[in-house]
């Protein structure tokens, strides 16, 4: 009695311990529950490295994370998966564009002189780009006032004739799809203009390793923004180096972002004696303010070590994330009560304290998610859902055997007894075998695959001492008091052999 | 243990064992047949039809906003006006085809699924604002776009299968040295049973009415194993409790004790793990249905497995 008592108290204080828990640590919902976007993204080995290490995927990982941050997404989280994979979870409303374009670019930055004697070739390019680049700007920010529902803004109409597009693209040997747009040709145009661009320079000197700081400031004249850049000590002799190399001579500074032109710079002939030294520089590409940002933080990301490619991304809107959780919690709980009305009816007393000890058991399990964390996504529910169904059978099996040997005969007390003992063994071997599919999902599975093993083990391991705690506990408490020890509140007087009771 | 005398059971399940036998050796040949019908459809290629998760693609969920019943919208004009459209290009790749979108529209015309190929959340983009001219307005916080690489959802299938065959494997392991090798056996053909008998559903749900298996399905059939072995595992764990009492009974007599003994609990086991998933498919979100309906069938092949098939087939292999 004085034992039962004992376990009757501790039984209590973990419930309250429990509710205290999750009262403080709030349960922890996945995206597909509270809505959001989820990025994986898979290292890709490259050059030498054939395949990816731990300690490059971590590098990859404090690259990322330093460009996430620089995003200004709230409450995001960068997790490495497995050997070579990066999961990026962005909650609520957020448009995940914008965070795949960033991390997806390697953000190498070279500063690369160009080469002798280039120079018509350069030019010819130049103008070409000057005059591609602004036809599209002005299309674009066309459809874009279109699309908004506003008049196209009133700016000088610029033009390249469509005779002309189709001569340069064909000097350059760019075939054109079949009934691709203006715009399509503009792009096409442009890419194979900054490939030859980049072709006319020499091998990169100075790179944005040397890199110290990146910030960016609006120009003084026009609209655009100027991303500017601070080097170290050896990045700013590099720099002074290179450009008195160039200073004077017409050969143009060509800033490459990820094998890109992003912008040509002259150096003036005053730069002769030193070069540009104090060990700073400024990018004038003529970026929108938006652009000027992203590029600051790629640029202070500091370049991937190596490059990554995005393999997934997954959105939930917050209102289907509610609809979700809303019908499913719903759809538990219907079950569930169905499930308790089910065990009073058919065992009576004991069936009451199952509930109550089942009650218990889904407390502590979702205590157990909150403490850890675990985060609950739907296949985490079904596994919750699931090691329910196996904390119910193992009550199922202990009244089945108690039942049984009322009917033979016995008494009340020992039946509960030898009920609870001749269970164990099957109740152990069913919760074992769970156990062992949980651990080599877990050891081998993916990530929904892993949450479902995750929860389910938490379940089987709780409905163990549920079962044979819980509910022997309070079953002996109750039938140490004579009014309930009736062997009619277990089984109905006709299933009773004839004498006993 | 009480002495009491040899019991009869009420319920003999090895009289009926032919007709267990003829049951699910049907149920399991329709399966196979259904799993092979898809192979061989060169619509499929492949034992159950495929979805989003292992093909890799763009799926892109969106509900239209209308304040009384929505306007109809036509699934084979938006496809086509889809195609049409062209998507901003990845930087060293051409933009993919939208040739081959499908559109699906389901409530009334309420909400509407696309399949395309693999897109960037930029392109994505284009595609949702096309569907906004031509279907909307759209409510902007439920929609839900997925964007699975080829690759993952080949990651995906063969982590699945590897755990789930090391975890047979495990199970094999841990019956063997709790009980015997028959039983192992036994318990592991059980599971291939209700595994291929939910798998043969599918496929034939996937040649009839187009329903594709994703990686929750892969989950439901890692829960019908794991639930499969453990309804056995009750059974054959009453069979050796009983071995010394009823040594005089031949085995199909033990057997039966053993089944009748179990029924009531293999049946009230199954009505309640069956009752919150019965729920689930009435009331659970889209996401859950055809999870809950996977497991719903693969949890009532499983009972029925654990009674009629396991136990009646032990005589057979024991007797060597």
């Amino acid at each position: 009695m004085a034992r039962q008592q004992g376990w009757f108290a501790l039984i209590l204080a973990l419930a309250i311990a429990a509710a205290a828990v999750l009262a403080s640590f709030p349960l922890q919902l996945g995206l597909d529950l509270k809505g959001g976007s989820q990025l994986t993204l898979q290292v890709m080995p490259a050059g030498a490295i054939t395949s990816v290490k731990p300690e490059q995927l971590e590098a990859v990982k404090d690259v990322l994370d330093r460009r996430i941050n620089g995003l200004g997404v709230a409450e995001s989280t960068l997790q490495t998966v497995g050997d070579d994979q990066l999961v990026l979870q962005l909650p609520g409303e957020q448009d995940p564009s914008r965070a795949a374009k960033v991390l997806g670019t390697t953000a190498l930055l070279e500063f690369r002189a160009q080469r002798p004697g280039t120079e018509q070739q350069m030019s010819g390019l130049l103008k070409l780009k000057r005059q591609a680049q602004a036809v599209l700007n002005q299309r674009r920010q066309r459809s874009q006032a279109l699309a908004e529902g506003q008049s196209a803004p009133d700016t000088p109409a610029v033009d390249l004739p469509a005779q002309q597009l189709a001569e340069s693209l064909q000097s350059l040997g760019v075939a054109v799809p079949a009934g691709s747009s203006e715009v399509d040709q503009l792009e096409l145009l442009l890419a194979e203009v900054n490939r030859r661009v980049v072709d006319l320079y020499e091998p990169a000197e100075l790179t944005g390793r040397d890199l110290t700081a990146a910030g960016r400031q609006q120009q003084q004249t026009g609209s655009g923004w100027d991303v500017t850049l601070t080097f170290n000590g050896e990045g700013g002799r590099k720099f002074a180096a290179l450009t008195q190399s160039i200073a004077g001579s017409g050969r143009l500074l060509g800033i490459v972002l990820d094998g890109r032109s992003i912008s040509e710079a002259s150096v003036g002939p005053e730069f002769k004696p030193a070069g540009i030294t104090g060990g700073s520089a400024s990018i004038t590409g003529n970026f929108s303010a938006e652009e000027a940002r992203d590029l600051e933080v790629q640029l202070r990301g500091g370049s991937l070590p190596l490059p990554v490619k995005l393999i997934e991304v997954r959105t939930v809107g917050p209102s289907l994330g509610a609809e979700n959780i809303r019908s499913s919690l719903v759809a538990a709980l219907s079950g569930l009560a169905l499930v308790a009305v089910f065990m009073v009816v058919v065992y009576r007393l004991p069936g009451l304290v199952s509930v109550v000890a089942l009650s218990l058991y889904a407390l502590f399990n979702l205590a157990i998610y909150a403490l850890i964390p675990v985060t609950l996504s739907l296949p985490g529910i079904a596994g919750f859902i699931l090691s329910i169904g196996m904390a119910v059978d193992a009550n199922v099996l202990i009244f089945e055997r108690v039942k049984e040997e009322l009917r033979a005969g016995n008494t009340l007390i020992r039946s509960i007894d030898t009920g609870f003992s001749l269970a164990f063994s099957s109740i152990l071997d069913g919760h074992v075998t769970g156990l062992i599919s949980c651990a080599a999902l877990f050891a081998l599975g993916t990530g929904l695959v892993k949450g479902f093993a995750v929860t389910l083990a938490i379940g089987l391991l709780l409905s163990l001492f549920t079962a044979l705690t819980c509910t022997r506990s309070i079953l002996r408490l109750l039938t140490s008091y004579p009014a309930l020890r009736r062997v009619t509140y277990f089984l109905p007087a006709r299933q009773l052999p004839a004498g006993a009771a | 243990m009480t002495s009491t005398p040899l019991p009869t059971p009420r319920f003999r399940i090895t009289r009926h064992r032919r007709l267990a036998w003829v049951g699910s050796g049907l149920a399991c040949l329709l399966s196979l047949l259904g799993l092979v019908l898809c192979w061989i459809n060169p619509e499929i290629g492949a034992p159950l039809r495929p979805g989003l998760d292992f093909t890799g693609g763009t799926q892109i969920q969106l509900e239209r906003a209308c304040p009384g019943p929505c306007s109809p919208v036509s699934a084979d004009a938006l496809q086509r006006r889809i195609a049409r459209l062209t998507v901003p290009a990845e930087a060293g790749a051409s933009a993919p085809s939208l040739n081959a979108a499908a559109v699906q529209v389901l409530d009334q015309g309420r909400s509407l699924v696309l399949r395309l190929p693999d897109l960037n959340p930029e392109q994505a983009a284009v595609v949702v604002a096309e569907v906004q001219a031509a279907a909307g307005p759209l409510q902007a916080a439920a929609t839900s776009v997925n964007t699975i690489g080829p690759t993952l959802g080949d990651q995906l299938l063969k982590g699945s299968l590897i755990s789930l065959l090391v975890s047979f494997a495990a199970i094999a392991l841990y019956i063997t040295v709790r009980y015997d090798r028959v039983f192992a056996g036994l318990a592991l053909l059980c599971l291939g049973h209700d595994v291929l008998i939910t798998c043969g559903v599918f496929a034939w749900l996937g040649l009839l009415a187009g329903i594709e298996v994703d990686s929750l399905f892969a989950v439901s059939l890692i829960t019908v194993a794991g639930y499969s072995v453990t309804d056995t595992v009750v059974v054959f764990d009453r069979i050796r409790e009983q071995k010394t009492v009823l040594r005089d009974l031949p085995l199909p007599d033990q057997v039966d004790v053993a089944v009748d003994a179990t029924l009531t609990r293999s049946l009230y086991t199954s009505l309640t793990t069956l009752l919150p998933l019965v729920a689930l498919i009435f009331f659970g979100g889209s996401t859950l249905f055809w999870f809950a309906v996977a497991l719903t069938i693969g949890i009532a092949v499983g009972s029925w497995s654990s009674i009629g098939v396991a136990p009646t087939l032990l005589p057979l292999f024991a007797r060597r």
